[in-house]
C-alpha cells in the first residue's frame, strides 16, 4: 500500500510503478537517483492537485501490475 | 582490462574507513548486470565524521597559499592524465557510456579542470580603493568553509571536478558525495586526491540520496551547498540551504531546444542533432531534447536525421568502436520507454528506435535505440518533461519569432543551440532564447573557461569558469582611517 509517507525509492521497487507514474504524469527518479523523500512531498512539487486520488489509481494500477494485470 | 576494487570504502579524513552503520550497496555493470564492487551505504555518524575532518582541515588548508594550492591542483591534473585508461574503465563499466566518450572527453575535460582552476586562482586578487584621502577600503577574498557538495550518475568524475577544483582553489575543504548509481570513479579519483592533499581537505561519503544525502542536506556544518541533479530535488537542497541560511548553486534540469535554420551548415547540422541528443546515451542535463526544424527542411532533414540514427553502433561500452552504450540502469530505461509511450499517446509519431535493444548480445544489459519522435507539438509532455535517455522529439516552425517563443516555452533554461551561417539570426536567437548556454553551429561542448548554469528552473549560479569562485568565498572589507586626527563628534 503506497501512501504520502512511502519513500520514492520503497515505490520505485515495486514492479511497474516507474512506467505507471511516468504515464500518469511523475517522474520518481532522475540523474540524482531516486527522489530522497517521501511520495507525497515528491507529488506536492509535481503539483499533482488530487494527490489522494493518484494514490489510490496508483495503489490499483501498480497492484494490478504486480499481479500480472493490464 | 582494467577492473575496479572489489570493495570501496568511505574516504574521511585521508584513511579508507568502514560505515558505521556497516551497510552496504553494490554497484552494477548496467551493460550485463555484473556486479562491479560493494560499496558503503553511509549514515549520519559517517557524514558527522566527515564534517569533522573537513573542518579540521580547513583550519590549515585555508592558510596554505594560493602558489601552493595551484601546484597541488596542476599535480592532481597530472595523476588524472596519468591514470586515464583506469579511470575511463571504471566509468565505463559503472555508467554504461561508451569508452570513446570516457577516455576522449570525461577524463580529459576532469584534468583540465583542475588546471583550469589552478591558474584561475592564481589570477584572483583582492581590491584596494581609496574611498577618500584619508581612507582605505581593501576588500580580500576568503574561504568560506567546509563546502558539501552532491553530484549525479550521468557524469560522476567530471561533475565531482567541476565541483571539487574551484572549491580546493578558493581554499575551501570538501566533503562529497556521488550517486549511489554511480559512485566508482569518484572513489578512484580519491586515491589520487590523497598522493597530494592534506587529510581531510576531500572526503568522500556514498550511499542512497536519501539517507547519505538527507545527513548532508540536514548537517549544521556546512557553509556551502553545491549540487547537480533534478529540478525537484533542487527544491530539496535550496529549502535545506535556507534553513541553514547558506549560499547553495544548484545545476539543475533542462529541456534544451537544438534550433535549425534552412540555411544550417547541413552535415554539421545532422551530426549536431546526434551529438545533442546521443552523447552518452542523452542522460544529459543540456541534451539537446527539443529539436526545432524550419518547415522548408523538416522532411528532408528528418530523412537524414532517422538514417544517421539508424547507423548508430549501439554496443558494449568498453568496445571502441561503440558510439552509444548502457543506460545507467533498468529503472532509467522504464523511464524512458515510458515517455515513448507517452509520446505516442499523445500523437507524436515514432520515425526510429523507441524500444529497447537486446539483440547481439545486449540481453543482459539496458540498451536503448536512438529514438526520434516526429510530428511533436511543442505542448506535449514529451516536449516538455526531461526524459533523459536518447529520445528526440521533432517540433515544425515556419518563423523566428515562432521558433524563439516556443524554445522559451519551458520552465527550464539550461542549454541550447541555434544552427545557421546568418550571424545576424544567430545572434537574435540566441539573445532571445532564456538559456544559460547558448550554442551557435555546435552543441554539448562543455569545457572549462566557459560558464554554464542555468536560467529559470535550471538553477542559480555558474560553474567551469572562475566566477564560481565567487560562491565560494567570502569576502572580508578592511576599512581603514589614515587620518590621526579625531572626528570630533565626541
Amino acid at each position: 500500500m503506497v501512501t504520502r509517507e512511502t519513500q520514492v525509492e520503497e515505490l520505485m521497487k515495486m514492479p511497474g510503478a516507474i512506467a505507471w507514474c511516468v504515464l500518469h504524469g511523475v517522474s520518481l527518479f532522475s540523474c540524482a537517483g531516486a527522489f530522497p523523500g517521501t511520495v507525497g512531498r515528491l507529488l506536492e512539487l509535481k503539483l499533482v492537485k488530487d494527490i489522494d486520488g493518484f494514490l489510490r489509481d496508483l495503489n490499483d494500477g501498480v497492484g494490478q501490475d504486480a499481479l500480472g494485470g493490464p | 582490462m582494467v577492473k575496479p576494487d572489489s570493495n570501496y570504502k568511505l574516504f574521511i579524513d585521508g584513511q579508507w574507513v568502514d560505515g558505521k552503520e556497516g551497510k552496504t550497496f553494490k554497484a552494477a555493470n548496467p551493460a550485463n548486470g555484473e556486479t562491479l564492487a560493494t560499496c558503503v551505504d553511509a549514515g549520519k555518524e559517517d557524514v558527522d565524521l566527515a564534517v569533522s575532518a573537513a573542518w579540521k582541515a580547513f583550519e590549515t588548508w585555508k592558510h596554505v597559499s594560493p602558489q601552493e594550492r595551484s601546484r597541488m591542483l596542476l599535480k592532481i591534473a597530472d595523476l588524472i592524465d596519468a591514470n586515464a585508461e583506469r579511470l575511463a574503465m571504471i566509468e565505463t563499466l559503472d555508467n554504461g557510456k561508451p569508452i570513446r566518450e570516457t577516455l576522449g572527453i570525461d577524463v580529459p575535460l576532469s584534468s583540465d579542470h583542475f588546471r583550469y582552476f589552478a591558474a584561475a586562482v592564481r589570477t584572483e586578487e583582492g581590491q584596494a580603493v581609496m574611498i577618500d584621502q584619508d581612507t582605505l577600503s581593501l576588500i580580500l577574498h576568503e574561504p568560506i568553509g567546509v563546502v558539501g557538495q552532491i553530484i549525479p550518475w550521468n557524469f560522476p568524475l567530471l561533475m565531482g571536478a567541476w565541483k571539487m577544483a574551484p572549491a580546493l582553489a578558493a581554499g575551501d575543504t570538501v566533503v562529497i558525495k556521488p550517486s549511489s548509481t554511480t559512485s566508482l570513479s569518484l572513489l578512484e579519483l580519491a586515491k589520487l586526491m590523497n598522493q597530494v592533499l592534506p587529510p581531510g581537505v576531500v572526503n568522500v561519503i556514498t550511499g542512497r540520496g536519501s539517507a547519505a544525502g538527507n545527513h548532508i542536506l540536514e548537517h549544521p556544518g556546512f557553509r556551502k551547498l553545491g549540487f547537480t541533479g533534478s529540478t525537484e530535488v533542487g527544491y530539496t537542497i535550496a529549502d535545506a540551504a535556507a534553513k541553514k541560511l547558506i549560499p547553495a548553486t544548484l545545476e539543475l534540469g533542462g529541456k534544451s531546444a537544438n534550433i535549425f535554420f534552412p540555411d544550417a551548415p547541413w552535415e554539421k547540422a545532422v551530426e549536431g542533432v546526434l551529438v545533442g541528443i546521443l552523447f552518452n546515451q542523452g542522460q544529459v542535463c543540456c541534451a539537446g531534447s527539443r529539436v526545432f526544424v524550419h518547415a522548408d527542411i523538416y522532411d528532408k532533414f528528418l530523412a537524414e536525421c532517422v538514417a544517421m540514427f539508424n547507423q548508430v553502433k549501439v554496443g558494449l561500452p568498453w568496445e571502441k568502436d561503440t558510439q552509444m552504450g548502457a543506460i545507467v540502469n533498468g529503472d532509467q530505461l522504464q523511464k524512458i520507454l515510458a515517455y515513448v509511450e507517452v509520446g505516442m499517446k499523445e500523437g507524436a509519431k515514432v520515425a526510429c528506435g523507441g524500444k529497447r535493444i537486446t539483440a547481439g548480445g545486449l540481453d543482459k544489459g539496458f540498451f536503448m535505440q536512438p529514438t526520434i519522435l516526429a510530428g511533436v507539438d511543442n505542448r506535449m509532455r514529451v516536449a516538455q518533461e526531461e526524459i533523459f535517455g536518447p529520445v528526440a522529439t521533432f517540433i515544425k516552425f515556419r518563423t523566428e519569432a515562432e521558433v524563439v517563443a516556443m524554445a522559451n516555452d519551458s520552465e527550464y533554461g539550461l542549454g541550447g543551440a541555434v544552427w545557421t551561417k546568418d550571424i545576424n539570426r544567430a545572434m537574435r536567437v540566441a539573445n532571445a532564447v532564456e538559456t544559460g548556454r547558448m550554442w551557435v553551429n555546435n552543441y554539448n561542448n562543455l569545457p572549462a573557461h566557459a560558464p554554464f548554469g542555468g536560467y529559470k528552473k535550471s538553477g542559480i549560479g555558474r560553474e567551469t569558469h572562475k566566477m564560481i569562485l565567487e560562491h565560494l568565498t567570502q569576502k572580508k572589507n578592511i576599512f581603514i582611517s589614515l587620518s590621526e586626527a579625531k572626528i570630533g563628534l565626541y
